[in-house]
C-alpha cells in the first residue's frame, strides 16, 4: 500500500517536476530582467504581484474582472447558441448552405479586429457593440465545425435509424445531435480563445471599463506594475478557460477513436 | 417439420420485384415466399444485388416494380416487426451496449418498464451480460455484432433480416457466432432472410438457399437444405452437408467462372 502510493507520488513528481522547474525558472528570469530594466518598460515579478495585491484589495481588479466576465460570458454564450443552431440548420438545408458558404468562409477568415472601427462608427460605445465584437470573434468556429460535423455523419447511421423507424425528432435527439456535439465542442474550444481576444479588443476600443481598459489606462499612466497585473489576470483566465474547453471536448468526444 | 408445413402460411411474399439504378438493372422478376419459421439464405457473386434486395425487404429502398408483403401488410417503408442486423454492425458509438439494445424498443414506443425488462434479457441472451455499460469502441467486432443482434431481437421481430452479419469478424469468431445464432433461433424460430458470401454458412443456416444469378439477377436456383435441426457443429460433419455445399458451390461457380473469363468490353 505504502509502496504503491510512494511510486504514484514519484510518478507525479517525475511528470510535473520539469513543468514546475520551468515555471520557477521563467519567473526568476522575469524577476532578474525586471530589476535591471527601466520601470517604464518592465517591472519585476515581485512588483507585479504587489501591484496585483493592491488592485485586488482596492476592489478595482474584482470590479473590472466581473465587468469583463459579463461581457465574455454574454458574447460567448451567444456565439455558442447561434453557432450550433445555425450550423445544424445549414447542415440540413442545402440551399441555404450553398448560398451562405462564401460569407461564412470570408468572415471566418477575416481578422475580426478589422471590423471594430466599423462597429464603433455604427453603434458607438456601450455593452451591445462590445457583445457583438465578442460574438463575431466566437461564432464562426462554432458554426463552421457544427456544419462540417453534422454533414460528416455516415449514411449507415441514418439508415439504422430509418430501419428502426425513427421519427424526425428522435433522429435529431438520438443520432444527429450526439454525433455532431463533439465537432461543435471543438468549435467551442476554439471560440473560447477567440472570444477572449475579442473581449480585450472590444474593451480597448469600445469601453471605459473592463480588464482591457485596465491595461490601456495603466499603460497610459506609466503604471507598468498595473499593466502586468492585468495581463497576468487575463493570462490566468485564458489558461483556465482553455483547460475547461479541453475538458468539455473530451467529455463529449470520448467515443471518437 | 416438413417444408410444406413451414410454408403453409408464408410470412413474406415477394412478387415480381425489380430494382434498377438508372439504366443499370440490379434484379428483375424476383419472387419467393418465406414461411413463418423458415430460414432462407441468399448467396450470389459480388454485386449481384443481395444486399440491395435485403434493403428493399426492410423498406429502406423503394423497389421499381413488384410487391413485398409481410403478413397482410404491403411494404412501402420500414414497418414494425422487421429487424435488420447490419454487416457494419450499425451501433451508435456514443451509446452504451444497454442504450444501443434499448434503441429499437424506444423507437417502437415501448414503455420504460418494458425496456427495463427486455433489454437485460436480450443482452444476456447474446452473451453480453456484464458489458451493459461498455461502449462499442471498447469491444471486439464479435461483441459488437452480438450487440447488434440483441438490438434486433429485442423488438421481438417476426422477420429478421441479416445482411452478411458475420462478414466483418474473424473466422473463429464467425464460427462461434453462427452457432450462437442457431441456438438463439432454435429458442424462438422466426422468419429469417440471411445474406452471405459464405456457401458453408448458407447451407448451415438455411432451410433453403437461393442462388442469385444473371444480369439483371434473379433467383436462379432454390436448393432445399434437408439437414436435421437443431444444427450444431456435428452438422458440419454430415456427408449430406458436404453434398449440399458442393451443389450450391457448383451452381454458383458455373456462372462465376464464365464471368471471370469474360473479356471486358466484349
Amino acid at each position: 500500500m505504502r509502496e504503491s502510493s510512494g511510486s504514484a507520488a514519484a510518478y507525479h513528481l517525475g511528470r510535473h517536476l520539469p513543468f514546475a522547474l520551468s515555471l520557477a525558472g521563467g519567473l526568476a528570469l522575469w524577476e532578474l530582467v525586471g530589476r535591471e530594466s527601466s520601470p517604464a518598460f518592465l517591472v519585476p515579478f515581485s512588483t507585479t504581484m504587489e501591484r496585483l495585491w493592491e488592485l485586488l484589495v482596492g476592489g478595482t481588479l474584482v470590479a473590472e474582472t466581473l465587468d469583463s466576465a459579463g461581457l465574455f460570458a454574454t458574447g460567448f454564450l451567444l456565439s455558442v447558441v447561434v453557432g450550433i443552431a445555425a450550423g445544424l440548420v445549414l447542415a440540413r438545408v442545402q440551399v441555404l448552405r450553398v448560398a451562405l458558404e462564401p460569407y461564412i468562409m470570408i468572415l471566418y477568415a477575416t481578422p475580426m479586429v478589422a471590423l471594430i472601427p466599423f462597429i464603433l462608427s455604427l453603434m458607438g460605445f456601450g455593452f451591445i457593440p462590445k457583445v457583438l465584437v465578442v460574438f463575431l470573434f466566437g461564432v464562426f468556429p462554432v458554426l463552421y465545425n457544427t456544419v462540417e460535423g453534422a454533414r460528416s455523419i455516415k449514411p449507415e447511421m441514418l439508415e439504422v435509424a430509418r430501419s428502426f423507424r425513427s421519427g424526425e425528432r428522435a433522429l435529431w435527439r438520438d443520432v444527429m445531435l450526439p454525433y455532431t456535439l463533439p465537432f461543435a465542442m471543438t468549435g467551442i474550444r476554439l471560440a473560447i480563445g477567440r472570444c477572449l481576444v475579442g473581449m480585450v479588443a472590444a474593451e480597448f476600443f469600445l469601453s471605459s471599463n473592463g480588464l482591457g481598459q485596465l491595461i490601456m489606462s495603466a499603460s497610459q499612466n506609466f503604471d507598468t506594475g498595473g499593466l502586468f497585473a492585468a495581463i497576468t489576470v487575463i493570462c490566468l483566465i485564458g489558461v483556465g478557460l482553455m483547460r475547461l474547453g479541453f475538458a468539455l471536448e473530451s467529455r463529449f468526444a470520448h467515443w471518437r477513436k | 417439420m416438413s417444408s410444406a408445413e413451414t410454408n403453409a402460411a408464408a410470412r413474406i411474399r415477394v412478387r415480381g420485384l425489380a430494382k434498377r439504378y438508372g439504366a443499370f438493372e440490379v434484379f428483375r422478376d424476383v419472387a419467393f415466399d418465406v414461411g413463418q419459421r423458415e430460414v432462407v439464405t441468399i448467396v450470389g457473386a459480388s454485386g449481384c444485388g443481395k444486399t440491395t434486395l435485403l434493403r428493399c425487404l426492410d423498406g429502406l429502398l423503394p423497389a421499381d416494380g413488384g410487391e413485398i408483403w409481410i403478413d397482410a401488410q404491403r411494404l412501402a417503408a420500414p414497418i414494425a416487426g422487421v429487424a435488420m442486423v447490419f454487416q457494419h454492425f450499425g451501433l451508435f458509438p456514443w451509446k452504451t451496449v444497454y442504450d444501443n439494445v434499448a434503441y429499437g424498443l424506444r423507437m417502437a414506443g415501448a414503455s420504460r418498464e418494458e425496456i427495463g425488462r427486455r433489454v437485460p434479457h436480450f443482452i444476456a441472451l447474446v452473451g453480453l451480460a456484464g458489458f451493459e455499460q461498455a461502449y462499442p469502441y471498447q469491444m471486439s467486432g464479435g461483441m459488437q455484432q452480438r450487440c447488434g443482434l440483441a438490438r434486433a431481437l429485442a423488438i421481438d421481430p417476426a422477420v429478421l433480416l441479416m445482411d452478411e452479419p458475420f462478414a466483418a469478424v474473424d473466422a473463429q469468431t464467425r464460427e462461434i457466432l453462427q452457432f450462437e445464432l442457431l441456438r438463439i433461433w432454435e429458442g424462438k424460430p422466426t422468419s429469417m432472410i440471411f445474406v452471405t458470401h459464405s456457401i458453408e454458412e448458407a447451407v448451415l443456416m438455411g432451410d433453403r438457399v437461393f442462388v442469385l444469378k444473371g444480369r439483371p439477377s434473379r433467383v436462379a436456383e432454390t436448393i432445399a437444405i434437408d439437414l436435421p435441426r437443431p444444427r450444431t457443429r456435428a452438422t458440419l460433419r454430415l456427408p449430406r452437408f458436404a453434398e449440399l455445399r458442393e451443389r450450391v458451390w457448383s451452381t454458383l461457380m458455373s456462372e462465376a467462372r464464365q464471368a471471370e473469363f469474360q473479356l471486358s468490353g466484349g
